[in-house]
């Protein structure tokens, strides 16, 4: 144990020494030059990988863990060789039977979880046997929500900064809590549920600054991040995914790196009259943010309505991935990488922030596996697309991307219009992945990818913008892919830009988090309710614990009192393909939940709703 | 908005009036009933007990009939083709599934009801809106309007369910990109 927490303190110092070093250099230097290497090392790590931002100790402050979303924790007790005999610590199950997606906070002993609608913050004591609760803190949502939410009443998390939990709630507030007493700080409605304006994302604080999202791009909202004061919930900027630069704030600093996405007012141009203020882009993924470039990266959603026939055009800024300042909200560059979306393919997926040998040189990347199938590698500090690949053998509605231009290259025959279905489209509107937070592991250097195999047909309809309720003018029909499986996780070399190996599942998506640990261990959960531990560098299973409900949320991994290391998953099925699982969903119309019931037909005998927080250690 | 459908603009103030009388005339004595019980209502004195007309939970203490309100359309086949139509266009489907099997509400097509299974009872569902989000469509559709849907929303999983949930033929193995 001495050694232990020795070695501890060294990795804590060498992280800290090596982020000053590192932002004294990054300071200087535009690019980062090869000779950084071994700076920001955790134990085992490959020489020509660098972590940004790694979880800084045993605590989980952030939904994600680190600011650059990478998902590794370099905690190695429970290790390859030990995990076979990781067993339940204690469970929690909050009554809830909806989706729950994302992870628990683990601050200083107390481990935090918010609940799907009515959207609960928990605290639990670590430091006494079971875990038992400390408080609960009810935000009293408005009940219209739960109609109002596209994919089951889901949150995916909260964020820990100076003594406060901020989270945000489905009917459009974010709050902050007091970590030691559950008493709310503040409360600031940052949207309009009633026009369909929700919110399922985790925001993120950065420097005093909470970054929230919102969601609703399937009711005809506007897309937007608003910052707000963490001191006291005032609003400090918004940016909107459509309307004037100036709305989308786009300001002298902005310098989009391709020309398709350089022009005056693009957010209103690229789209018919007016249609921009129903025109979607919502923010419902992950934000990240790396301290060397300063900067917060996300992506917007799907345009609105999903019809595409009824907005010609670019549709700007949906379906687009930004650099923004954290302080002043303005933009410092955005690439669209489906510019007139006619799949629902939202650029909202996470982006992972890290720095590595790319063809020769040491680059600042930014990883976004995306849910249109490629797995894009931009460079991060000018928004230049340097690959993107196919992650999904069967991925069809592009032939793949032309690096100098920044366009896809379409495939017609996957564009759906009024007359006719067009068939087999891969991947379907779900994505080839959806929210679910990849891993990256600096040990392996490889990506770690939730998949799905599912395809579908689609045709158009007339949508109508009625406030408040789906606009959408789509009919869709889905389905598992060709090869007789349907969910994958993808161990992803990036720079070869090549799958190392796959753990296939026939039946269901693959539709969790994924969690990379320094114990060579990748943690993932199946909707059939699994939660396994697999061999990071070969993809062996070694340990697997069958919980009460299929997992749809985020494994994370903490330090409890004695320094001991846990690992945490939920287990509650939701969510727009695990919604199926709920007695409220009928599954002989393939067209219910938006099409994706076609899909999930066995769901009810895999799966039924769970509530529960399963805590595993050795 | 620009490009509203016949069936949206039929609901403004503006265009449903003619609509609406018909409907009205079509519903026979029954709506007629309800009509008359408003007015009454309206001019009740205050303390006289509260006008119950379609009752979701149970009736307390000694039995009472209360004579809920028939649908007109019902096995109407028109009826049930315009129903299925504004089931679409007024955006029902993008909540309660492409054919009534849920999604962001609940199942239609399963034979569970929250609040009360009778073609009345689904009509009040759709006219006033409920608690967790179904929006109050009675503000924007006529009572004509509302019945073909609950003849449609009845209809569902039956013989008679128009446009039933089939799914395109298409060989398995889906095409490559070009």
């Amino acid at each position: 144990m001495m050694w232990r927490s020795l070695r501890w303190s060294w990795l804590m110092a060498a992280s800290l020494t090596g982020i000053f070093a590192w932002h004294a250099l990054a300071a200087r230097h535009q690019s980062p030059p090869a000779s950084r290497a071994g700076l920001m090392q955790v134990p085992g790590q490959q020489a020509d990988i660098h972590l940004v931002s790694p979880v800084p100790n045993g605590n989980w402050t952030l939904p994600n863990g680190d600011f650059a979303t990478t998902r590794y924790s370099p905690l190695d007790q429970i290790n390859s060789t030990n995990v076979k005999n990781l067993k339940v610590v204690t469970t929690f199950s909050d009554g809830i039977p909806h989706g729950h997606e994302g992870g628990p906070l683990v601050v200083n002993n107390t481990l935090y979880m918010v609940t799907p609608f009515p959207n609960d913050l928990i605290a639990l004591d670590l430091t006494k046997p079971g875990f038992p609760m400390k408080w609960k803190f009810d935000p009293h949502p408005n009940p219209i929500a739960q109609g109002e939410a596209c994919c089951d009443t889901v949150n995916r998390g909260a964020s820990y900064s100076q003594g406060k939990v901020v989270y945000a709630t489905l009917d459009d507030h974010v709050v902050a809590v007091d970590a030691q007493t559950g008493n709310a700080v503040w409360d600031t409605k940052v949207g309009n549920v009633h026009a369909g304006e929700t919110i399922t994302m985790a925001p993120l604080i950065v420097h005093g600054v909470v970054i929230a999202g919102d969601s609703g791009g399937e009711i005809g909202v506007r897309g937007r991040v608003t910052g707000l004061d963490l001191n006291n919930g005032k609003i400090l900027w918004r940016a909107f995914s459509t309307g004037s630069d100036q709305d989308v704030r786009l300001g002298s600093g902005f310098h989009p790196y391709y020309a398709k996405d350089r022009g005056k007012n693009l957010g209103i141009a690229s789209w018919p009259a007016g249609a921009w203020k129903h025109g979607g882009g919502t923010v419902w993924g992950w934000i990240s943010y790396d301290p060397e470039t300063n900067l917060i990266f996300y992506g917007s959603g799907n345009p609105g309505p999903w019809n595409e026939d009824q907005r010609p055009g670019s549709n700007h800024w949906t379906c687009t991935i930004w650099a923004r300042d954290p302080q002043s909200g303005y933009a410092k560059w955005a690439y669209q990488i489906d510019p007139h979306d006619a799949w629902d393919y939202d650029a909202v997926m996470e982006n992972i922030a890290l720095d590595m040998n790319w063809q020769g040189h040491m680059r600042r990347l930014l990883i976004h596996p995306g849910r249109n199938g490629f797995v894009m590698v931009l460079d991060r500090n000018t928004g230049q697309l340097l690959s993107a690949k196919k992650y999904l053998p069967d991925v069809n509605w592009a032939r793949g991307y032309n690096l100098i231009t920044g366009l896809p290259e379409v495939n017609p025959a996957a564009i759906a219009h009024t007359a006719a279905y067009a068939m087999h489209i891969c991947p379907s509107s779900t994505g080839a992945k959806d929210f679910t937070p990849s891993s990256f592991s600096p040990q392996t250097g490889l990506l770690y990818i939730p998949a799905h195999n599912t395809c579908m047909d689609r045709k158009e309809s007339q949508a109508n913008y009625i406030e408040g309720t789906p606009y959408l003018g789509s009919s869709n029909n889905m389905y598992p892919g060709p090869g007789g499986y349907q969910g994958e996780l993808i161990a992803w070399n990036l720079q070869q830009g090549k799958k190392v190996w796959g753990i296939k599942d026939a039946v269901l998506p693959v539709y969790c988090g994924v969690l990379s640990t320094g114990g060579g261990l990748v943690f993932y959960g199946t909707m059939e309710g699994w939660f396994r531990a697999v061999d990071a560098r070969t993809g062996k299973v070694l340990w697997q614990f069958h919980t009460g409900s299929g997992i749809i949320g985020d494994p994370m991994t903490f330090l409890g009192p004695h320094g001991k290391q846990y690992v945490a998953i939920y287990s509650g099925i939701g969510g727009w393909m695990g919604a199926f699982a709920q007695p409220s969903m009928s599954l002989d119309d393939p067209y219910a939940g938006l099409g994706a019931a076609g899909a999930m037909k066995s769901i009810k005998k895999y799966s039924a709703p769970g509530d529960t927080l399963y805590i595993f250690s050795l | 908005m620009e490009k509203q459908s016949a069936a949206y603009r039929a609901a403004s103030p503006r265009h449903t009036a003619g609509r609406r009388w018909c409907g009205w005339a079509l519903a026979g004595l029954a709506l007629l009933a309800i009509g008359c019980h408003y007015r009454r209502h309206e001019s009740a004195p205050l303390d006289s007990p509260p006008d119950v007309r379609i009752p979701v939970g149970p009736i307390p203490g000694p039995k009472t009939q209360i004579r809920l309100p028939m649908n007109p359309y019902q096995n109407n086949k028109e009826a049930l083709m315009e129903g299925r139509q504004m089931f679409v266009e007024f955006n029902c489907a993008g909540c309660h599934g492409g054919h009534g099997g849920g999604g962001m509400g609940p199942s239609l097509r399963d034979r569970k009801w929250l609040y009360g299974s009778s073609d009345a009872h689904i009509f009040s569902s759709i006219a006033e809106g409920r608690g967790k989000g179904m929006p109050a469509w009675g503000t924007r559709l006529s009572a004509d309007q509302i019945w073909k849907i609950v003849a449609y929303i009845k209809s569902l999983r039956t013989p008679e369910e128009p446009d039933p949930p089939l799914v395109p033929p298409h060989p398995i193995v889906p095409k490559k990109a070009p």
